[in-house]
């Protein structure tokens, strides 16, 4: 994979992820807000990545204004955290829904895509970087897989109890997969 | 075991630096998907957020200090450049390696200085790697800073370093010449330019008859059989002469990398490795705002960089303030030595004390550099009396050519693309005299 394709396909998948969100459209708790934001950032983030092999001249004195105004975009572009601000939006959509487990976990999963795809993009790497670590992003599918799980578990008896303690069940989990890791780590320790 | 390496460049141990570790943007988006899917997992009491929240979380957790990979806190960075000393448009590397940096990754960042132009990629990645690039102007530059960023092996923590890369000295290139400026009248010294007087040179200069003690085997058969008396052949003696190059830098014009002061340095450049090659005698006086900078004359290669870092840093050499050259010692300016001027001539001053100069006896030969006029407003916003003091000015400069070659000085015109040997052919052709 080169460059332009990684970078297309982080934006894909943060438009991916915002339309999975968003779908269907909810009226209430900031949604259009929300969506506006998520939108802005995931564009913003794609620029960013699409911009990212432009230099900035050391001498900006003197310069046109028409060429200062993009550089003065180009440094918004770079400094801000456009993907920290989707992913909080998108989160933030998928909250407004009622609870859909299954659809959670997939998006959770294209969240986790996007952030790689972003990180591969904006460093050029290979894909081949995140050999060392297929073993943990498993082990994070499989705590996706029993999260989605969990919430598709009929609860005891109504009441806040009941969530609560499914919440604890899923913690307990992640707290359980964290005592695993050692063991999980230790050949890419060796290795 | 010497420790040069080639071109002079001695190996340095190697400088400590202390990364500055903190999350990379990667580890800071996992962290909020992580944090925001728990948060909503606690708040909304819904499960599948802190599904959600797994994989980021996992991942943090995993690469956290000490779990996948020990952080180096300090690591040994060494840059060498190929070389102390490049000329403009010369190719040089910058060799960076580093030490200590355990199993983390290592990406180099070049950033040049000013009027550094890197050739190759700016950005690296490896223990090793060799940069190339060129200055592009002459002068003492400042090769500009090597940024090192380590990263952990899952690209989660990054340390950050920086290290401030050494100064080269930057020479102008040197213009073509090949032929040369020579003096009638030559001191006793023994060197490569014939002169009337005979002697032990190569050059034929003509016969007479044999008288004991010549050597038998000057003896030409050819014109003793036609005379009927012993004929020997005689030569012409070699001498050598003293150069001094006179660089006017009080006034710089024109386009940066064609002005008149590089053009000045770089026909200054090729003056002396022409006269040097002849075995002359060069030096250099830079005349500048307040004074000059001085070389005595010298031979040998060396004295080719001698000649241009007196002209770059005026730190080699003697310095003699005031505008009149009667305060310098005769080792500057020793008396009958060719004097080589490079100067656009629009220092009043200047002009003045070659006047000076010339009515004190020296030769000199100036050499034009000024290739530009001054700005012209835009087009709409131009006066009538914009041209007519662009004639004044321009029969102003012709005025001062004309007085400095009516006291005796030749004045050529040399635009800094064709060779030196071109403006330079009507004085190279015969030897140069002195005329009263």
């Amino acid at each position: 994979m080169n460059g332009i394709t990684v970078r297309i396909g982080a934006a894909l998948l943060g438009a991916g992820c915002v339309a999975w969100s968003a779908a269907p459209l909810v009226s209430g708790g900031w949604a259009g807000l929300a969506l506006f934001v998520a939108i802005f950032c995931v564009v913003a983030g794609a620029l960013r990545l699409a911009l990212i092999a432009v230099p900035v001249p050391e001498d900006s004195f003197l310069l046109p204004g028409p060429v200062r105004f993009f550089l003065r975009v180009l440094w918004v572009l770079r400094q801000v955290p456009w993907e920290e601000g989707a992913v909080v939006a998108i989160v933030w959509l998928e909250v407004l829904h009622s609870s859909r487990s299954w659809h959670t976990a997939l998006l959770g999963a294209a969240l986790i895509a996007y952030l790689l795809a972003t990180h591969l993009a904006e460093s050029g790497s290979p894909a081949r970087v995140l050999r060392p670590q297929t073993r943990v992003l498993a082990a994070g599918t499989v705590l996706l897989a029993l999260g989605a799980g969990a919430g598709m578990l009929p609860a005891v008896a109504p009441g806040a109890g009941s969530a609560l303690l499914r919440v604890l069940a899923a913690g307990a989990l992640i707290a359980a997969a964290g005592l695993v890791l050692p063991w999980v780590t230790r050949g890419e320790d060796q290795g | 075991m010497s420790s040069l390496t080639t071109n002079d460049v001695p190996v340095r141990p190697g400088t400590q630096l202390e990364p500055r570790w903190r999350s990379s943007r990667h580890a800071r988006r996992l962290l909020t998907l992580g944090l925001a899917g728990l948060f909503v997992a606690t708040v909304a009491r819904r499960p599948e957020f802190a599904g959600l929240a797994a994989p980021a979380l996992l991942l943090l957790a995993v690469s956290g200090p000490g779990r996948v990979q020990r952080r180096p806190p300090r690591v040994t960075v060494r840059a060498r450049p190929s070389s102390r000393r490049g000329f403009e448009d010369e190719v040089m590397a910058l060799d960076v390696s580093i030490e200590g940096q355990e199993d983390c990754r290592v990406e180099w960042t070049l950033r040049p200085g000013r009027e550094i132009a890197p050739v190759g990629p700016t950005v690296a990645e490896g223990p090793e790697f060799r940069f190339t690039f060129t200055p592009e102007r002459w002068g003492r530059r400042d090769l500009g800073t090597l940024d090192v960023t380590l990263r952990d092996r899952w690209r989660l923590a990054e340390g950050h370093a920086s290290l401030t890369l050494p100064r080269i000295d930057c020479y102008p290139a040197p213009a073509s010449q090949r032929t040369r400026v020579v003096l009638r009248r030559l001191p006793n010294r023994l060197g490569e330019h014939p002169v009337r007087v005979p002697g032990d040179g190569l050059e034929f200069s003509g016969v007479r008859e044999y008288v004991p003690g010549d050597r038998q085997r000057s003896i030409n058969w050819p014109a003793s059989t036609r005379r009927g008396r012993l004929q020997v052949n005689t030569f012409a003696a070699e001498r050598s002469q003293d150069v001094v190059l006179l660089a006017d830098a009080t006034s710089d014009v024109g386009e940066p990398g064609n002005s008149a002061l590089d053009l000045a340095l770089r026909g200054a450049g090729a003056a002396a490795r022409a006269y040097l090659e002849a075995r002359d005698r060069v030096g250099a006086i830079t005349y500048q705002w307040g004074g000059a900078s001085w070389l005595a004359p010298g031979m040998g290669r060396r004295q080719v960089y001698r000649i241009i870092d007196s002209m770059l840093t005026a730190e080699t050499g003697g310095w003699t303030s005031g505008a009149s050259f009667r305060r310098l010692p005769r080792a500057a300016l020793p008396p009958g030595a060719l004097v080589v001027v490079f100067s656009p001539l629009l220092d009043q001053r200047f002009v003045e004390t070659l006047r000076d100069m010339r009515e004190r006896g020296f030769i000199m030969l100036v050499i034009d550099v000024l290739n530009a006029e001054p700005p012209s407003r835009p087009f709409s916003r131009q006066r009538a009396a914009d041209s007519v003091a662009r004639k004044v000015w321009r029969m102003e400069q012709e005025a001062i050519r004309f007085s400095l070659r009516e006291l005796g000085i030749p004045v050529v015109h040399w635009d800094g693309v064709e060779s030196l040997d071109l403006p330079l052919a009507p004085h190279t052709r015969r030897p140069m005299g002195v005329r009263r």
